[in-house]
């Protein structure tokens, strides 16, 4: 539930927030400035038009004066200027629209490309879910705003800035007086903002309460039925539906009385204070009625815009959040482990000393206690342990997934951590448990975006591991469509595909943490075939569920609880007749008694 | 217009609103065509030079006053149409609920909590926005276009009138077909954006191979060619967008044109006034909206019909399990006699039990061991009758369990599930499930029993800590005590334990059955297990193999067969063996 965690922002962290996503707008000077000079164009064409009509109402039509040609012109040029506004403005739009869109997809690379920067710590503490949303969802929102408030908010400036003008032009006095129409709808945006912002938070809030009540009730429903509990729970729910219900009325209440009814309503103040303007000047001077026209359709087209950014003013609010929450992330400090880019240091045999390691996940209880073993250049050494034991670990700090601090792994003598990270990428290949595959084909799993790998190798790969009979036997063979995680793939076709992608590596050093998941018997030979093939002249580190695949290693490491208790080779394992023993025997079911 | 009749029972449960609501939006659609007219008339006069201060001050008020009304009403028909369509959602949303609760776990198999969770919220605003914007855009449009072109026809000029609206069936159909257009490419914005998604869901589950291959480069490129994409489809959906807005005005602005050129005309022949000119080309602007609403209404139409259909689906679905009509309202308590020779699930196909008999009195414990899918778990729903429909008999205290009210026979019967499930509460709520009321001494007591109660007094906040998905994450043993504690509170006649002690150690195990044989002398008790350790002192077990029961008796009988049972027993003592680390305890 890491998204609902409310944030609350101050006026002037949102400030600071707003401030940093316009630094995006920075690479696009150069559309955004033609973007507005358009703007401009279509203000000009919205305020001439009217000034068109005005000209025409008091040079002609009340002196009833009506000359051909200056009419005709007048007309020509009053349906030139509304089809010429009317492709600027589409201009306009799209290219404001394509900006944000623009802008949208920067912020989104760069938080993608950030959550590859971060460690894997900052993955075991957020749920995939919410980081997905930050990608995807958080962006989105913030466009919406780009899209719907802020060029909004641009065009009803300019709009105004326009009308003004035209106003003072035809009459600077009525224009001073119709100024005071902005105080009173900057206290309204300000008002409905203000109290919109509270019950906006409150509204969603209970939404998010019913929906979760909702989640909860549907995923415990057979705990509730079991136990009677249904009529409580109806009433329970009846009551947060009851308090969404409250919270939605006060907005639809707040909404009737700032939102479109009240704009409406300084509308007709406007009118009312054009028409006693004119009406009392009318007492001593003539009045032009055109100028009446243009003043009424100017306050006209002035209020348009501030209804339309007015609605979705909400928007804004959420948008800030979105940005907020993006920000955040861009922000963690929870990275990678550092390499030391010394482009030197070299990878020759594969030799592995781990010296005196101990770590901890989370810097209270340590996982790993002084592990020191050494695994020379072609050897294969095999951890056994319980679950919880420190196995999984030990590879990942091998991995570099986590950053230690007490001790040091050695790869031909040199410390793991002078290595580039490209390097240790490259000669490490690491085979999950849980082999996963991507969306694409059979080929592009294997390998795996490195495009120049010619296609020979990738077959050479899959025969390698003897993948290519069941490959070949797909309808499309090695262009086989792979849908989401392969589930149309048996888990031992997905490890061999795996395998594969491996091979084509080709790494040093191999790092396997071997499937408990149980496989068909006919795949699980044709898997420890292709593991053995793959373990020649390579250093492997091996997780090993099942003892009967790891009797030929070298060196045997049995864990427990974060230290080596046993170590040997399997026959000298047996002979302890300790733990790795009774391990063993149980994995065989060989049954005993035990006293 | 089918959404609005199916609704119809609604509109006239709340008639009085509506009725209100449809009759203010009436008025105001009349009182909106006064300000043109009083503009009209005030050119008119000033034209004329014969506006004196008393007739401004008249038309001015009547103009101020037309507004304040407006606004108050405009104010009351959204608290009477939206506020109605918010008692429609909160009821829709209350039925889906109750329906909800009253549906049997086979509903539950057959569906996914997030489509049910779509029905009662997208598909209940989507019903809620046609009961409100959906009456608001068809009164709207009809009221207020016809009233503006009824008053531009009557009171100024009907000639003018024709003439004006000649651009605007364009602007109609040209949004129209806008609208169509923009939903098509809307759609496959939306499918680029689910596949960005999609893309970034998939690598940030897999980034430990992402992270293992050094492929972070190539993955962003991947990534900025599909957002690429997503900008490319929605650049063709602002493409659409954009249209929208110069096409009306254009449309609006040649309107215009065509008033200014023929009113000129019926001005200079003395048909109408300057003052009426300038009227016309305010109402002509009143006459945007509605025609704009139009297109808007069938889009909510259709958009709620669709989902008013779903959840009326819904909660048509029939109960699986009723009470007889005769029932019997007792609690159910004494021996039980199982006796099934067949169930299988509903919508499968091999039976998961068969041949499944035992008799357990009262007082007694049953220790039902099995691998994962022997049938363990069938036994029990059956027990607690979340399924009908099985060849055979139940037999509880009497009488067969389907004679008992479902109510009273889940009363007798404390349930501890396999998946711990806990209430965003607290640990006092969650073990007061059953009777919010209970004292805590009996909280307590039942949390003792369950040997939680330490622990619990260890959190900072006790027993007021709260608990699940929202609260302190436990570990998975306090979970299944705290479950145990929950059902014990109930005081149940028969306690059912579904291999809820496999995430507690063998010590609390040990300590929580014997202080349930402490506590409750007469009642029964059914554990499942995996580990046989928590069976040994059961009256009876039964082994079971792929849905039928092959052996039976007690620890002892069985060990002494040396069979399967005897086997597992071996095995899982070595196994803790090895869980100690190979040191004996």
């Amino acid at each position: 539930m890491n998204e609902d965690q409310k944030i609350t922002l101050t006026g002037k962290d949102q400030w600071q927030v707003l401030k940093r996503l316009l630094i995006y707008l920075k690479p696009h000077k150069k559309s955004i400035s033609i973007a507005l000079l358009l703007l401009i164009i279509t203000v000009l064409g919205d305020i001439f038009g009217p000034l068109l009509i005005k000209m025409f109402m008091d040079d002609y039509l009340t002196p009833r004066h009506f000359p051909t040609n200056p009419l005709i012109i007048l007309g020509v040029t009053y349906i030139g200027i509304q089809i010429l506004n009317a492709i600027i403005s589409y201009l306009q739009m799209l290219r404001f629209h394509v900006l944000a869109l623009k802008v949208i997809q920067q912020l989104r690379i760069d938080v993608y490309t950030k959550v590859h920067k971060l460690g894997l710590r900052y993955f075991d503490r957020t749920p995939a879910g919410s980081i997905v949303s930050r990608v995807t969802n958080d962006t989105e929102a913030i466009m919406e705003m780009f899209v719907s408030v802020l060029i909004g908010f641009v065009q009803s400036g300019f709009l105004i800035i326009g009308v003004y003008i035209a106003m003072f032009t035809l009459n600077w006095k009525l224009a001073i007086a119709t100024m005071i129409l902005l105080p009173l709808l900057y206290w309204i945006i300000y008002a409905y903002r203000k109290y919109s912002a509270v019950y906006y938070m409150d509204m969603r809030e209970q939404l998010s309460q019913l929906n979760a009540k909702l989640a909860e009730s549907l995923s415990g429903m057979s705990i509730v039925q079991a136990f009677r509990q249904e009529k409580r729970f109806r009433d329970e729910f009846d009551d947060i539906n009851e308090k969404h219900y409250k919270a939605v009325m006060s907005s639809i209440k707040l909404d009737g009385l700032l939102l479109r009814p009240v704009i409406d309503l300084v509308y007709a103040l406007g009118v009312i204070l054009l028409l006693s303007f004119f009406g009392i000047t009318s007492f001593n001077d003539p009045i032009e009625i055109g100028v009446i026209y243009a003043f009424i359709t100017y306050i006209n087209r002035f209020f348009e815009p501030i209804n339309q950014v007015m609605q979705r003013l909400s928007l804004f609010q959420q948008a800030i959040v979105s940005a907020s929450r993006v920000f955040t992330l861009l922000d963690d400090h929870e990275l990678d482990p550092r390499q030391m880019e010394d482009t030197t240091v070299k990878m020759a045999d594969g030799r592995i000393e781990f010296r005196d390691v101990t770590f901890s996940y989370d810097g209270k209880t340590d996982v790993l206690k002084n592990i020191s073993f050494n695994v020379n250049p072609g050897e294969t050494v095999a951890l056994v342990g319980h679950t919880g034991s420190g196995k999984s670990s030990i590879i990942n700090l091998l991995m570099r997934f986590y950053e230690f601090e007490k001790g040091d792994i050695l790869i031909d003598g040199q410390s793991i951590k002078n290595y580039p990270k490209q390097t240790l990428r490259e000669q490490m290949g690491l085979v999950l448990q849980d082999p996963f595959l991507f969306y694409g084909t059979i080929e592009s799993n294997i390998r795996l975006f490195n495009e120049e790998l010619p296609d020979e190798d990738v077959r050479a790969a899959a025969e390698f591991v003897q993948a290519d009979k069941f490959i070949e036997q797909m309808p499309k063979g090695y262009k086989h469509q792979v849908t989401e995680r392969g589930s149309t793939f048996s888990s031992g076709q997905r490890q061999l595909i795996a395998f594969a992608r491996t091979v084509a590596a080709n790494p040093k050093i191999l790092v396997l943490d071997e499937a408990t998941a149980t496989i068909d018997t006919e795949t699980e030979v044709a898997i420890q075939a292709s593991l053995d093939k793959m373990r020649q002249g390579r250093t492997t580190i091996a997780i090993a569920h099942r003892l009967s695949t790891i009797q030929d290693a070298e060196q045997i490491l049995v864990l427990h609880h974060g230290e080596i208790v046993e170590q040997g080779t399997h026959q000298e394992l047996l002979a302890k007749n300790g733990l790795y023993h009774k391990m063993y025997q149980l994995q065989n079911g060989l049954v005993q008694e035990v006293e | 217009m089918k959404v609005f009749f199916e609704l119809g029972w609604f509109f006239k449960e709340r008639k009085k609103q509506y009725f209100m609501g449809i009759s203010l939006l009436i008025i105001v659609a009349i009182l909106q065509l006064v300000p043109p007219k009083i503009i009209g008339v005030v050119v008119d006069e000033i034209g004329a030079g014969n506006l004196t201060g008393g007739s401004l001050v008249k038309w001015l008020s009547v103009l101020a006053a037309s507004a304040l009304i407006m606004y108050v009403i405009r104010y009351y028909w959204r608290i009477m149409i939206y506020g109605s369509s918010m008692t429609l959602a909160k009821k829709l949303r209350a039925d889906l609920f109750r329906h909800f609760t009253s549906m049997a776990p086979s509903f539950y198999q057959k569906r996914r909590i997030g489509d049910l969770m779509a029905h009662a919220t997208n598909d209940v605003s989507a019903v809620q926005q046609t009961a409100g914007n959906g009456v608001l855009t068809l009164v709207d449009s009809i009221t207020t276009g016809g009233f503006v072109i009824l008053a531009m026809a009557i009171t100024i000029d009907w000639k003018l009138t024709l003439i004006a609206l000649i651009p605007m069936p364009f602007m109609a159909l040209s949004t129209n077909y806008y609208g169509k257009l923009l939903h098509k490419h809307f759609h496959h914005a939306q499918a680029a954006f689910s596949d960005l998604n999609d893309k970034t869901q998939e690598s940030i589950t897999g980034i430990k191979v992402m992270k293992t291959f050094g492929q972070d480069k190539e993955d962003i490129e991947d990534f900025k060619r599909l957002s690429d994409d997503v900008v490319q489809k929605n650049i063709r959906v602002a493409k659409v967008d954009s249209l929208f807005d110069p096409t009306i005005s254009l449309v609006v602005g040649i309107s215009f044109f065509l008033t200014i050129v023929f009113g000129a005309k019926f001005v200079v022949a003395g048909d109408m006034t300057l003052g009426d000119l300038v009227a016309f080309t305010s109402y002509l602007g009143l006459l945007v909206w509605p025609l704009l609403a139009f297109g808007l209404l069938f889009n909510i139409m259709e958009r709620g019909s669709a989902s008013y259909d779903r959840i009326r689906n819904l909660l048509a679905e029939k109960m699986d399990i009723q009470d007889k009509e005769d029932a019997l309202a007792i609690r159910p308590q004494g021996n039980l006699a199982f006796n099934i020779q067949s169930f299988t699930f509903p919508g499968e196909e091999t039976p998961s039990l068969k041949n499944i008999q035992f008799i357990l009195k009262r007082g007694e414990t049953l220790g039902v061991v099995g691998k994962t899918g022997a049938g363990k778990t069938a036994i029990l729903k059956l027990l607690m009758r979340e399924f009908d429909g099985y060849d055979g008999n139940i037999i509880y205290g009497g009488h067969a369990i389907g004679d008992y009210e479902t109510l009273k026979l889940r009363e007798a019967i404390g349930y501890v599930p396999q998946e711990h499930f806990l209430f965003s509460a607290s640990i006092y709520q969650n073990i007061a499930f059953t009777n919010p009321e209970a004292t805590e001494e009996e909280v307590i007591n039942a949390a003792q029993i369950a040997q939680i109660h330490d622990d619990i007094l260890h959190f900072t906040k006790g027993y007021n800590t709260i608990v699940g998905e929202r609260g302190v994450s436990l570990s998975g043993g306090q979970k299944q005590r705290i479950s145990i504690a929950r059902a014990l509170l109930m005081k149940p006649e028969m306690l059912i334990l579904d291999d809820s002690l496999s995430a507690v150690d063998a010590k609390t195990e040990e300590a929580i059955l014997a202080a349930l044989k402490g506590a409750r002398t007469d009642a029964t008790t059914i554990i499942t297990s995996h580990r046989l350790s928590a069976l040994i002192h059961a009256h009876l077990i039964i082994v079971l193999h792929e849905g039928t029961i092959v052996e039976k008796g007690t620890h002892d009988v069985l060990m002494a067969l040396r069979g399967r049972y005897f086997e597992m027993y071996q095995l899982q003592q070595l196994e803790q063996l090895v869980e100690r680390g190979g040191e004996p305890s």
